[in-house]
């Protein structure tokens, strides 16, 4: 038994290592100032990911083979004081070898497509560095068996979605767009800290184990239920929200889609917009803990599906599109998860996954297969069936179609409550601060700062 | 014996250089003259560091290498290479360098001072050095006048009080003051705004507000003082991060960034406890060390495009990618993003904070957030946008190549020895406290 047990580390660290090599291997290059070509960059990443799902995919059926439900990888205390204890912990089970071979098989193929997709595109070499990041964080995510280690990951992954984003640099919109995806991110991520902190003063560490159980996923241990668990609960749907656009911060991922298609495919069609969803299922029980909590992600699953849909129906960019419909198939696995169907849950995620990222790299060359079909028949395909929408009064429709056009007013209405009053708090207090500088300096006095060091 | 030589020679080598750099007229030469000193001095910090096998009085018993100096020595060495190193050989002055060599001594004296008299005699003659830079370029200095004439008179009158409330009551207004904290900040902004970046650097980068606390504060200063002074650190915290977002000039959103990352680690002394002191200790090398490298990637633009706007996208990326990811990695790595030399500190300061209640760590969550926004919001307006055009080559120096090397590797190796560091400085924390509970019995 313990050769298996260190068969199973061993494999399961290997998942880990690869992606990190490769990150090593661009740290390396950016170090030395050697340049990397095309042709190599491309093998480097698709042998990395390629090494990743073999072990995943060995780990896997070693586990299935020998009947083991969960192996968990400890890689010992990183940071240890008499009052905190940081440990870096990953876990083998049905959910994180799930995702992780979805992570793996998504990212293979996004790999494979975007050495042609981006073939001689100025910043190639960016876009994979930042892909490589991408991976490491979403692997070290999906094998996670304590907060921190989750944390790690969460803010790669966040990192790197906010960076391809504004991969197109040139033109303003994609760093405007990025800016506030990250403002988003840093809101989630605090609660997810939050969540990461009272872990530690409930247990004394951030193992998800202390909070769960031992037992495999997804059952539970409900003798450690605490009264803290309300509480716990409402941080992890606020930082999975955040990650996985509900509402009320849905209105960052269509403005997600400004990055390359490839990334917007594995991102936000796939895998980092099902982060939330996934976060919400390992930790599942503490969701178990409280009727109120159960109804809360039900409601907001639900809400999102809804508006995701109404928004969907009324986008005229195909990528935009597809983000609401991703949305809208989220915001159901959240409810599911509310509604205690893990299994459920676990299957319609990775369905939707694969599904979507099929959608997403065939967009542009379906929007081709269009146009030539429109020419051929010479007029636009006739659209059938009757739409629900057609049943309401006219006034309604219009409203629907406003409500819808506007993205349920999500943004203005953030825009408005909080942003602008944040900044306007702050530029009055920089008037004023400036005003104070002035009067202490004596403005007349004050000169142009010759440019030095 | 060798912790005596070594430290000797740490003290000697920027006066020493000081006193060179003085009777050198050409700029080049100056230059590379002080790099050279700050080269030695880092080495010679870095052994007086390893060769630390307990407290050894010193230099007429009033230096001494300790516990909470050691790991310190190499940090402010290091700090001010980076200075010197990042700064262009077109803007350098033989002043300047004497100006930076003056620092070194002063920041490395006082963090192994072990005699409060001169300690005090130490901070405020460092605080001459940015007044002298800012009368020498003709800027005006009575902001900085008035705001450190406070501080100079309440520090030399809390230490005649000491032993009295009254006393650290004066003393903790001083040392908040030379801070930064809110609203005692006026000076900041404007220092960077009229001194040379570098001066304004070396001035606020070491944190010596930090190690007067320690030394000065924590044996006997009342709890309650403590707790309100950490209030108003934590308020500073989230002033700092909210400010540095709205503004429009790269020296400014620098100044209040740095605001923020010093009240964090202020507020962090004020716990005096174990898990806060540790985290103090360790967020004071990974602060001073994560901003020094993003004020190295800011200056290395402002030697190519001068004072530079946030209001606008410059794309500079094509043109100096390696400064954009310098600027990306130490930005990231002061908020404490993971696998950097910033993440475990900030861990242990947001976890340390509990026992003060979860609303504590909640504003000290949102100071890190508000801060990792300026900071991209900073990146992108900087390094993201419409390439400008030039008809010269815009790409780094060697020094800039060995610097922004020299960061990337502090920054992610840091990161990894991370668990050395924070068992290192549990130690000291404890000790200092210890000396807390010995004192107050």
């Amino acid at each position: 038994m313990p050769v298996l047990e260190s068969f199973l580390s061993t494999l399961g660290l290997l998942i880990v290592a690869a992606p990190v090599l490769l990150l090593a291997v661009f740290f390396g290059t950016f170090l030395t100032q050697r340049r990397l070509q095309e042709a190599t960059i491309g093998t480097l990443v698709q042998g990395s990911i390629g090494f990743s799902l073999l072990s995943a995919v060995g780990a896997a059926a070693t586990m299935l083979w020998h009947r083991v439900a969960q192996h968990p990888i400890e890689l010992g205390d990183w940071v240890i004081t008499p009052h905190y204890h940081l440990s870096f912990e990953f876990v083998l089970d049905l959910l994180s070898l799930s995702y992780v071979m979805l992570t793996l098989v998504l990212c293979a193929v996004i790999a494979a497509f975007s050495t042609r997709y981006l073939h001689h595109e100025r910043g190639y070499n960016r876009f994979f560095v930042l892909f490589a990041l991408f991976l490491l964080g979403m692997v070290t995510a999906s094998l996670s068996d304590t907060v921190e280690t989750l944390f790690a990951g969460w803010e790669m992954v966040g990192l790197s979605s906010v960076l391809l984003i504004a991969f197109f640099q040139e033109r303003p919109a994609p760093p405007r767009n990025g800016l506030r995806v990250w403002v988003v991110y840093r809101i989630c991520d605090v609660a997810l800290l939050l969540a990461a902190i009272l872990m530690h003063e409930i247990n004394g560490a951030g193992d998800f184990d202390h909070l769960v159980g031992k037992s495999a996923w997804p059952a539970h241990d409900p003798l450690l239920i605490g009264p803290h668990f309300t509480m716990l609960g409402v941080l992890f749907i606020i930082a999975a929200a955040g990650k996985s656009a509900l509402v009320p911060f849905s209105g960052w991922l269509p403005r997600a889609m400004e990055g390359p298609t490839p990334s917007s495919a594995v991102f936000y069609g796939a895998l980092s917009v099902h982060l939330g969803a996934f976060l919400l299922l390992r930790v599942s029980p503490v969701l178990d803990s409280s009727i109120w909590l159960q109804v809360a992600v039900v409601v907001l699953g639900s809400t999102t599906s809804a508006f995701a849909y109404l928004a969907g129906r009324v986008q005229t960019d195909i990528k935009s599109a597809l983000a609401f419909a991703s949305l809208t198939q989220v915001g159901l696995i959240i409810s599911e998860i509310g509604l205690g169907f893990r299994y459920l849950a676990l299957l319609h995620l990775l369905g939707h996954a694969c599904l979507r990222t099929l959608q997403f790299l065939r967009a542009p060359s379906l929007l081709h297969d269009h146009h030539q079909l429109e020419n051929a028949i010479g007029s636009r395909p006739r659209e059938e069936g009757v739409m629900w929408e057609q049943r309401l009064s006219p006034k309604m429709q219009l409203w629907l179609y406003r409500f819808s056009l506007e993205r349920g007013y999500l943004d203005t209405l953030l825009e408005k409550f909080v942003a602008r009053p944040f900044v306007a708090l702050f530029r009055g207090l920089d008037e004023l601060e400036t005003k104070w500088a002035k009067l202490l300096d004596g403005e007349s006095k004050a000169k142009e700062a010759p440019r030095d060091q | 014996m060798i912790d005596f030589s070594w430290l000797g020679v740490t003290l000697l080598l920027p006066l020493l250089g000081a006193v060179v750099a003085v009777f050198l007229k050409v700029p080049a030469v100056a230059m590379r003259v002080s790099l050279g000193f700050f080269a030695g001095t880092l080495i010679t910090a870095t052994a007086a560091n390893l060769t630390f096998a307990g407290p050894k009085l010193a230099w007429l018993n009033h230096f001494a290498v300790d516990d909470l100096a050691a790991p310190m020595l190499p940090v402010l060495a290091l700090l001010h290479l980076l200075t010197l190193l990042g700064t262009a050989k077109s803007r350098v002055s033989p002043m300047f360098c004497v100006r930076l060599l003056i620092a070194a001594f002063v920041s490395l004296a006082a963090v192994t001072c072990q005699t409060p008299a001169i300690l005090i005699a130490l901070l405020v003659l460092g605080v001459l050095v940015p007044l002298w830079d800012l009368m020498s370029r003709g800027q005006p200095v009575r902001g900085y006048l008035i705001h450190m004439s406070f501080f100079v008179a309440l520090l030399v009158t809390g230490w005649q009080f000491v032993g009295q409330d009254i006393g650290y009551g004066l003393l903790l207004i001083a040392l908040l003051l030379r801070g930064g904290i809110v609203p005692l900040h006026g000076w900041l902004p404007t220092l960077f705004q009229g001194a040379a970046y570098g001066t304004a650097m070396v001035f606020v980068l070491p944190l010596m507000e930090v190690l007067a606390a320690l030394r000065l504060l924590l044996p006997s200063t009342p709890e309650w003082m403590l707790n309100a002074a950490g209030v108003v650190c934590l308020i500073t915290a989230v002033y700092g991060g909210g400010m540095a977002i709205v503004q429009n000039e790269v020296r400014k959103f620098f100044a209040h960034l740095c605001l923020s990352q010093t009240a964090l680690v202020m507020f962090a002394v004020m716990l005096h406890t174990s898990n806060g002191l540790t985290a103090a200790l360790c967020l004071w090398i990974s602060s001073s060390l994560a901003l020094a490298g993003l004020a190295f990637s800011v200056r290395a633009l402002e030697a190519r495009f001068g004072p530079l706007s946030l209001r606008e996208f410059h794309g500079f990326y094509e043109q100096v990618p390696g400064l954009a990811i310098c600027f990306l990695m130490t930005g990231l790595a002061s908020v404490g993003f993971p696998g950097t030399i910033g993440f475990v500190p900030m861990e242990l300061l947001i976890s340390g904070s509990v026992e003060q209640g979860l609303g504590v760590s909640l504003t000290l969550a949102i100071a890190a957030m508000l801060n990792g926004v300026a900071i991209m919001r900073a990146y992108f307006a900087l390094f993201t946008g419409k390439r400008p055009t030039t008809s010269v080559s815009l790409q780094k120096t060697p020094m800039e190549r060995a610097g922004i090397i020299l960061i990337a590797l502090i920054v992610f190796l840091g990161g990894w020895f991370s668990p050395g560091m924070v068992a290192s400085r549990h130690h000291t924390a404890d000790r200092l406290l210890d000396r807390v509970l010995v004192e107050t019995r």
